[in-house]
């Protein structure tokens, strides 16, 4: 089993990201992939340029390692990756990579899950929202905690 | 003492902010003494953890003038 966990300051190419994925892949049934886009809109309908995540030096890679490494010790896959940005990500462009591979489907269609649901809320970003009217950090919402918390 | 600060904290306070502090000097004091120099960043503070290096540290912790203390307000996730 193989994790991969990086923290991107550049543009986020997700095509390159999947043959990665592939590449590592050989010998599997299966790659689910999930791709998260910066949302021009925010949650209160204002406009929105730009997503700015503000990162620890060392805790923010340390958060995407621990999540993908659970990730692969919880469910059948046999790789994992995960690929983060930080900085300021234009709305419209990738903010994250999630993919996993396993020999039968269902494995890795619930470890992208899982990686998605611990890394809406407990990835080490602060992130804010930057638009026409200044700009709004975000935290993790209800919903988001819910979804984490299916996972026990 | 310089104190590095993330988020929310950051940007009512500065990336960096120097501070007065005794020595010895626990978290938690460091913590209120930051708190009554920016009110307006007290609410955050009080939700936010405290690490030295890449260790989280308790109120408890006392901090010698060597060590950079970073406050870490509750994280947004990806």
């Amino acid at each position: 089993m193989s994790v991969v966990a990086l923290l991107e300051p550049q543009a986020l190419d997700p095509q390159l990201e999947l043959a990665e994925l592939t590449e590592a892949a050989r010998g599997d049934g299966a790659i689910i992939t999930f791709i998260g886009l910066a949302r021009p809109e925010s949650k209160g309908g204002d406009a929105v340029d730009a997503v700015v995540l503000d990162h620890h030096d060392t805790l923010t890679r340390q958060s995407l390692e621990d999540i993908a490494v659970a990730c692969g010790e919880r469910f059948d896959v046999s790789h994992v990756r995960v690929v983060h940005r930080c900085g300021t990500v234009p709305a419209g462009e990738p903010i994250v990579f999630a993919g996993a591979a396993s020999i039968h489907r269902r494995a890795a269609f619930e470890a992208v899950d899982y990686l998605m649901d611990r890394l809406k809320t407990e990835a080490v970003f602060w992130k804010r929202e930057v638009g026409d009217g200044g700009s709004n950090w975000v935290e993790p919402t209800e919903a988001d905690l819910a979804d984490r918390d299916r996972w026990g | 003492m310089r104190i590095l600060l993330h988020g929310r904290l950051a940007d009512g306070v500065g990336r960096q902010v120097d501070v007065d502090a005794p020595d010895p000097c626990s978290v938690g004091e460091l913590r209120r003494l930051l708190a009554r120099s920016y009110p307006g960043a007290a609410e955050t503070l009080d939700r936010s953890r405290a690490c030295i290096g890449s260790a989280l540290v308790g109120d408890d912790f006392v901090v010698t003038p060597a060590e950079q203390v970073e406050f870490l307000p509750p994280v947004s996730g990806g």
